[in-house]
């Protein structure tokens, strides 16, 4: 079942894959838009730290590695799933939704997992050996292999969540008929991961880390990263990510009761 | 003019429609402030600040106006945005579908900038009810004077202006390249910082700040929100105005001449 599915998924990153290599151009310009978003960032950060040297746990040199931590999660969810997410609109709305249930394949995999935006491997390997080099000095020059495991794991699971919060906004195509705006919404409630949760005051944090996980989609695996496993944040981040992926599934099968094929 | 009126007509119904837009836009809004203010506050708080000094005014920010002029920034920063618009445009141009433009009595430039006002008037009204509810709760940072007021909603229209020009030469280079949309993205995505939207640009390094001065960035938003605030004296409000006015104009030059380079060779065949 498992091997099926890999299967499968290799094929769809073939296709893919030889589609990108038609446009080489596009893979230029997503690149670039990847630098302006990151650079953005960076700077938004650069102007901040002229008037504070640290936020809670996290100092200058922390606040970058969560960034580029930040950028590499944003990169494999990206890779993955961030071309096909919000294709559920559009799938309901012109009706092209009866052509993914007649196939003999679970419907969620095949929406969530279609196009893989093969760009974002070059950010992930370049962000990737940069965190090296940066938690290597962070470190006092050492690598701590088990920090580098648990963070790997932290990542995966906070990538769930990342996809189990998109992928429930992008459902409510299935009530709206049409949700455009979907993205900008999930896009503004994102936002909250992008800044380290030490700069949330305590009773938003506890909301951050709980209700509406953001702060479990990359201060937690930073935090694993920087200050070392925290087995009692990981097996939150586990229970939560298991959560969100069932609500997930709960919504798109109430959806698919609820969808009429109408527009086809 | 009156066809031109029609164009915005039809999209303020069109944009009527879609009111749950406006709600996501509000939503992002008080979404992006409360982000702000929890940062500022763990400044204001660990740093034992009281006021922080701004570029270019020898007034200082306590912790109530800088929250205030970043409110203020991020409404200017989503009134002047056109992405909607811009990604229709390059649909037309890569589609061939620009050729029925061309058979019309209208210019394509004035005819977009009004789908480009019809398509946010919802957006401007529900906005509008938010900073008046704001200047009612602090009357004293927003809008201190009528001058103040009159010079915001001036600024304002020149900085949609400006934004509009901006997005149309950057939809024209669909004409040579087919796809830009991902110029365009970038654009939106770098301005959220670099025009002030989520942090004045009064606060950036000087380094940065003497770059910004050669553009019209500092007109998008900072120009707005620092007269509503009542940064300028009239003279210096006058001064920056008729620089803006000036981009205005380059801008406008700098839209027809590439678009009618643009146009002379275009093939309309589409994809």
């Amino acid at each position: 079942m498992v091997n099926r599915y890999i299967k499968l998924w290799l094929a769809f990153f073939r296709n893919t894959l030889s589609r990108d290599m038609e446009f080489k151009m596009n893979f230029v310009l997503e690149l670039f838009i990847d630098f302006i978003y990151y650079g953005s960032l960076f700077f938004f950060f650069q102007v901040i730290f002229q008037y504070q040297n640290s936020f809670g746990d996290f100092n200058q040199d922390a606040v970058i590695i969560f960034l580029i931590l930040l950028y590499i999660v944003d990169s494999i969810y990206v890779f993955f799933l961030g071309g096909n997410v919000f294709e559920v609109n559009n799938k309901v709305r012109t009706g092209d939704l009866d052509f993914i249930l007649t196939k003999p394949i679970n419907p969620q995999f095949f929406i969530s997992f279609r196009y893989v935006n093969s760009y974002a491997l070059i950010s992930i390997f370049i962000l990737s050996l940069l965190l090296l080099q940066l938690s290597y000095n962070y470190h006092n020059e050492q690598f701590i292999i088990i920090n580098y495991v648990v963070c790997l794991i932290s990542v995966i699971l906070g990538v769930s969540i990342f996809y189990s919060i998109e992928f429930i906004i992008a459902c409510l195509a299935f009530w709206f008929r049409n949700f455009s705006y979907a993205g900008w919404l999930a896009g503004e409630l994102i936002k909250y991961s992008r800044r380290p949760d030490s700069i949330y005051n305590k009773w938003f944090r506890n909301i951050l880390f709980t209700a509406l996980p953001m702060a479990m989609i990359v201060s937690v695996p930073a935090r694993m990263l920087l200050f070392g496993p925290n087995v009692n944040l990981l097996l939150l981040q586990f229970f939560i990510s298991i959560s969100f992926l069932v609500i997930s599934i709960l919504i798109w099968n109430k959806g698919l009761v609820k969808y009429e094929s109408a527009s086809s | 003019m009156t066809k031109y009126f029609s164009v915005l007509r039809i999209n303020w119904i069109q944009a009527l429609e879609y009111r749950g837009n406006a709600l996501i836009g509000l939503f992002a809004i008080f979404s992006g402030l409360f982000i702000e203010y929890q940062i500022w506050t763990l400044i204001f708080d660990s740093s034992n600040y009281t006021e922080i000094a701004i570029s270019g005014s020898d007034q200082k920010f306590n912790f109530l106006q800088l929250i205030v002029f970043i409110f203020l920034s991020i409404i200017v920063g989503q009134l002047k945005s056109s992405w909607a618009t811009s990604f229709q445009m390059i649909f037309e141009i890569r589609q061939g579908l620009i050729n029925k433009y061309l058979i019309r009595p209208i210019s394509y430039f004035w005819y977009h900038f009004m789908m480009f006002i019809g398509t946010n008037s919802l957006y401007y009204i529900v906005y509008t009810l938010v900073i008046i509810c704001f200047a009612a709760v602090f009357p004293e940072i927003l809008f201190p004077t009528i001058q103040s007021l009159i010079g915001f909603v001036l600024s304002l229209i020149i900085s949609i202006y400006l934004s509009y020009c901006i997005y149309f030469i950057m939809v024209c280079f669909a004409f040579w390249f087919g796809e830009v949309r991902s110029i365009v993205l970038a654009y939106n995505l770098g301005m959220l910082m670099l025009s002030g939207q989520y942090i004045p640009i009064r606060l950036f390094p000087e380094k940065a700040l003497e770059i910004i001065r050669w553009t019209p960035l500092q007109y998008l938003v900072d120009f707005p929100v620092s007269t509503a605030v009542g940064l300028f004296s009239f003279n210096q409000w006058l001064y920056n105005f008729s620089f803006a006015l000036l981009w205005c104009v380059l801008l406008t030059g700098i839209s027809f001449i590439i678009y009618s380079k643009a146009i002379s060779q275009y093939e309309a065949y589409g994809q």
